[in-house]
């Protein structure tokens, strides 16, 4: 669990965005995670679906804006800004509702007792 | 492989694409439905017609719409007797074109109701996506 929270940074790696190393909201090494748990797992890593999900994120928007100004430029149909926009829209909801449950359940862990 | 809802959204905008293309035809037709030919006797504007065909669409793994041709008519043209135009011929007959506007309109009015038929799809795709989604929120 701490080290699918931890690899939300790559969030921060899709987008560019440079973390000071003191920033780390939690350093792999301070947490003695069970070492099989986080190797055996076959298939994509879920850092990795979230920089994918993230970078998606990022073209989609890009996308629709960019779509959106050639069409106020009268380069693009209204039918291609439209369907530009919306997928941005779709792309933000999703990312919304993952960083919705990922934020519960960070503040699930932070009100476990110990 | 790409997601289904994703893809039907991708055939439906092909359609969307089709029918304007469709409705643009129509509106040359109509826009040209009293244009006469630019000599005397000379054959005026001929109606236009607009086909499409399936095509595979590799990227949404599924079977596409696209133009197949945009022909001419070969209907008869109308002849109306009008010897001031300047396209009459030497017997004062002029040519018109082969545009019925009433055929036009229900083509414009089928245009509009694929058209329609494909926004809904796209909305129900959508939908479909959004309660999706909405699965992670409760």
């Amino acid at each position: 669990m701490i080290e699918a929270l931890t690899s939300l940074a790559a969030f921060d790696r899709a987008a560019g965005i440079t973390r000071t190393e003191s920033a780390a909201p939690l350093a792999r090494t301070s947490f003695p995670v069970m070492p099989a748990a986080s190797t055996a797992a076959a298939g994509p890593d879920f850092g990795d679906v979230m920089a994918q999900l993230a970078s998606g994120l990022r073209t989609s928007l890009r996308t629709g804006e960019a779509t959106a100004i050639s069409g106020i430029q009268g380069k693009a149909t209204t039918q291609q800004v439209v369907e530009a926009v919306m997928d941005a829209e779709q792309s933000l909801q999703t990312a919304i509702a993952v960083r919705d449950k990922v934020v519960a359940a960070y503040l699930e862990l932070s009100r476990m007792p110990i | 492989m790409i997601d289904p809802l994703a893809a039907s959204t991708r055939l439906a905008s092909a359609g969307m694409e089709a029918q304007s293309l469709r409705l643009r035809i129509a509106a040359e037709n109509v826009a040209n439905a009293q244009s006469v030919g630019d000599a005397p006797g000379a054959d005026p504007y001929s109606r236009k017609t607009v086909s499409f065909r399936a095509a595979m669409d590799r990227a949404a793994g599924g079977t596409s719409v696209r133009l197949q041709k945009i022909g001419t008519d070969d209907a008869p043209f109308r002849i109306e007797r009008d010897p001031g135009n300047p396209a009459a011929d030497a017997d004062g007959n002029v040519k018109l074109p082969n545009v019925n506007v009433l055929m036009e309109m229900a083509d414009i009015r089928e245009a509009n109701r694929s058209f329609e038929a494909n926004v809904q799809v796209i909305k129900q795709a959508r939908a479909m996506v959004a309660s999706v989604i909405d699965l992670l929120r409760s």
